[in-house]
């Protein structure tokens, strides 16, 4: 009964270094991948026809913050596309729609809490920063992100882990940016080449004689 | 298929020769030998009925699944146990963290359907993360599938270093039905020439790749052994069952493999059972009690409860076989009171729910193998199982903290989803570029080792809470002990040094321990051995006490080892269905 355990273990983060991101415990981290039916159905035709959301939790300022934030996060770059192009704040949004309100209220006061940052050192809430203030603005807000510690900064950790759920369980994250080679039909699997008694061109290593 | 379906089955006026309670791996394997061999059988399962090409959804991608895997707040099947302690929502809490596999099972679309709902299934007493599946085939649906013999170190380990017992059998008792197993079945795997984890009749084996042979060149030198995981799959297919096909390397095989080269029960043996028109079975079927005449000291039958309509009703057989795994059959046993045994049936040693065991886990590394980082990322994905390091601990040697020992599982290599991710600081194109490039260089071990098999482990019936069922429930009072903690600490140790060994840079350490129950590898409470003042059954799993009644799953092995259970368990049960056979052409049953 190993399989999800491996895959528990490869997701890798003790719940030491959790704790140490997560900061306070319980309830600071937000999340929550919550989909009724209606709201996975609702998602399927927003990626299909690649239309305007109608928003179920958030409200269309909040909406443009969290695309702007989660594409901030995991921009489009000339490898891939990125969050936005993925919706995953379409996704936060309908997540979150059918959480309860003490996560919604996470998020909520998160996204203030963020404009509020914004406004102490810019003058201007975040939606409206420059991409180099942008820059400047994240790094400030996750040089703690493993021990997040104010409030803007559990915000950047919690939106970046939900960005990271959001985006790498897309097509786009999945095919088009870490060029997943599985789930696929193969009839045998290629190993290292030197499993084949050969020296292998992947990874350099030299055949060896099988200690017997 | 007929669109409508047939009405629940009820007693007849005649006994079956043998009714079977349970139908994973060793109720299958029971029922298969029997039903195979003419015994007409009555198979029961607690679940529901199973129709695999409907219900395992092995190549779904996640954006394909509109929750992405995930089920909503309220819909978990696992909502107490050790989840008792947390509030909802269960998500990405820290605290869930830590049981995420327990979220995993129970939380997703694919099997969540087939764990038991623990709102109908209460557990009280010491915190235990128990994974039951109530659905045709049980928890053979969705295993990992490591299949590792038992050696004779394992079974005569009290010889070895003094603790506990050692089992009434040895390896030459068990070896030729392990082949047995393997030619039936399948299974993947390397011939190693290493005693203490013993060859089997492999088929084609499953190659490392990159990072993994440069993993297992470093740990060579430091005189360790990593290994082809070896697969409960069949890789080059069966030729008895026209039910399974051969492995295509697909991945995602604790989803159910719709090819059925995974081996899952219901596919590999109880179809082809019932096929031999020898074999009934009957799902939603509660088994609360086996029905024992105390005059003649034997089981007559057992007592049903329909899952669905609560009717309860009698099924008679001469013979009553329980696997229902081994905390639900040492519940069954201990529900199964009258004047006369009013601890159980087959219960005179008083030993059963005692001397439970299982494997720790949690400690292991994670790592970054350079030489891989920035490489294109291969099909690590393509394999039913991926590596194995074999015990090295208290084999020739003597540790001088802790007795027996432990093996990791792991692999290097790309994963559908990115773990590095959350684990890479920043934000932005730097960012995204990282978790690229770290993603096939990624390599993580995790260790599970013996938990020893001591007596005041244990569990027993919850005098005031009952089922949804009416049955009474298992109450825990279980711990890791000394030994385990001491062990795991071991453990943690030597992931890191290994994955330093190799070049990993980056480590980072597991030392927590899971949960209890985390294993899934539930063992021991219904213990054989020779005497039956300190044992519940002989080594064919027939109890002491009633002989036409027999045990056959994880509850009746002596110590746990640090090697998965499943293959044992089908090797004892299938030498426990010959003895039956053996001893009704004899007239002793």
């Amino acid at each position: 009964m190993n399989e999800i355990n491996e895959k528990m273990g490869a997701a890798g983060m003790s719940r030491r270094s959790v704790l140490k991101a997560i900061g306070t415990g319980a309830g600071s981290l937000a999340l929550l991948p919550l989909l009724s039916e209606d709201g996975a159905l609702a998602f399927e035709a927003i990626q299909r026809a690649n239309a305007a959301p109608k928003l179920k939790a958030l409200t269309a300022p909040q909406y443009a913050t969290v695309n702007a934030f989660t594409d901030a996060i995991i921009p489009t770059d000339a490898h891939s596309p990125g969050a936005k192009a993925a919706r995953v704040a379409d996704y936060i949004d309908l997540l979150l729609s059918e959480s309860d309100a003490p996560l919604r209220n996470t998020w909520t006061e998160g996204l203030a809490s963020l404009d509020a940052a914004a406004v102490a050192k810019y003058k201007v809430p975040f939606i409206k920063l420059s991409p180099a203030q942008v820059t400047e603005f994240l790094t400030e807000i996750s040089a703690n992100e493993m021990q997040p510690a104010t409030p803007v900064e559990q915000f950047f950790r919690t939106t970046k882990d939900a960005t990271i759920r959001g985006y790498y369980t897309s097509e786009i994250g999945i095919h088009q940016d870490l060029q997943y080679k599985g789930n696929q039909y193969l009839p045998e699997f290629v190993g290292c080449l030197t499993e084949d008694g050969k020296d292998c061109p992947h990874c350099g290593q030299k055949a060896q004689p099988k200690a017997e | 298929m007929s669109a409508q379906p047939a009405p629940p089955l009820t007693p007849g006026r005649e006994p079956y020769d043998a009714i079977v309670v349970g139908s994973g791996a060793a109720g299958g394997m029971a029922a298969f030998q029997l039903a195979m061999s003419g015994i007409k059988v009555l198979l029961l399962e607690a679940g529901r009925m199973l129709d695999p090409q409907k219900e395992y959804k092995t190549m779904e991608w996640p954006y394909k699944d509109l929750r992405r895997h995930r089920l909503p707040v309220g819909e978990f099947a696992l909502s107490s146990a050790e989840y008792r302690m947390l509030d909802r929502p269960y998500g990405l809490t820290p605290e869930m963290q830590k049981y995420k596999k327990v979220m995993a099972y129970s939380g997703n679309h694919f099997t969540r359907d087939w764990i038991a709902d623990e709102k109908q299934n209460p557990i009280t007493g010491t915190p235990y993360a128990w994974v039951r599946a109530r659905v045709l085939g049980g928890k053979t649906n969705l295993w990992g599938r490591v299949s590792l013999r038992f050696s004779e170190l394992d079974l005569k380990a009290r010889s070895h270093d003094g603790f506990g017992e050692d089992w009434p059998i040895g390896y030459a008792d068990i070896s030729p039905y392990y082949d047995k197993v393997d030619t039936l079945l399948g299974i993947s795997g390397t011939r190693e020439n290493i005693a203490h984890l013993p060859d089997g009749i492999f088929q084609r084996p499953l190659k490392l790749n990159c990072g993994e042979v440069q993993v297992q060149r470093a740990i060579a030198k430091m005189g360790r052994k990593l290994i082809p995981g070896r697969a409960g799959v069949t890789t080059d297919g069966v030729l008895n069952n026209k039910y399974r096909a051969r492995c295509m390397g697909r991945g995602r095989c604790g989803r159910g493999c719709d090819l059925n080269a995974a081996f899952h029960s219901p596919a590999a043996l109880i179809f082809p059972a019932r096929d031999s028109g020898n074999l009934t079975v009957r799902p939603d079927s509660v088994v609360s009690e086996i029905l024992i005449d105390d005059s003649t000291n034997k089981a007559t039958g057992v007592r049903v409860i329909d899952r669905n309509t609560r009717e309860t009703m009698d099924f008679k057989g001469r013979l009553v076989i329980v696997a229902a795994s081994c905390l639900e059959s040492t519940r069954l046993l201990l529900n199964s009171r009258s004047a006369n045994r009013s601890n159980g049936a087959a219960n005179s040693s008083g030993v059963i729910g005692h001397y439970f065991s299982e494997h720790v886990m949690g400690p292991g590394a994670s790592g970054t193998l350079p030489s891989r980082r920035g490489t294109e990322p291969t099909n690590d994905d393509g394999r039913p199982q991926s590596t194995y390091i074999v015990r090295f601990r208290n084999v020739t040697d003597k540790h001088p903290d802790f007795i027996r020992g432990y093996g990791f599982q792991g692999a290097s290599g790309a994963a559908e989803y990115p773990a590095n991710a959350a684990e890479t600081t920043g934000f932005g194109a730097s960012f995204k570029r990282s978790v690229r490039e770290t993603y096939p260089a990624r390599v993580n071990y995790s260790g599970f080792g013996e938990v020893l098999a001591r007596k005041e482990n244990r569990v027993f019936l919850d005098p005031e809470v009952k089922d949804a069922w009416g049955i009474p429930v298992l109450k825990f009072d279980y711990r890791f002990g000394d030994n385990e903690k001491k062990m795991a600490a071991d453990m943690a140790d030597t992931a890191e040094e290994m994955l330093r060994a190799a070049g990993a840079t980056d480590i980072r350490v597991r030392r927590d321990v899971l949960t209890e129950g985390w294993s899934i590898h539930e063992m021991g409470t219904a213990r054989m051995g020779a005497d039956p003042k300190t044992s519940v059954t002989n080594s064919f799993g027939q109890t002491h006490d009633v002989k036409n009644l027999f045990v056959v799953d994880g509850s009746i092995f002596v110590s746990a080892s640090c090697q998965n259970p499943t293959w044992m368990i089908m090797a004892l049960c299938w030498r426990a269905m010959d003895y039956v056979k053996d001893e009704m052409k004899r007239g002793n049953l």
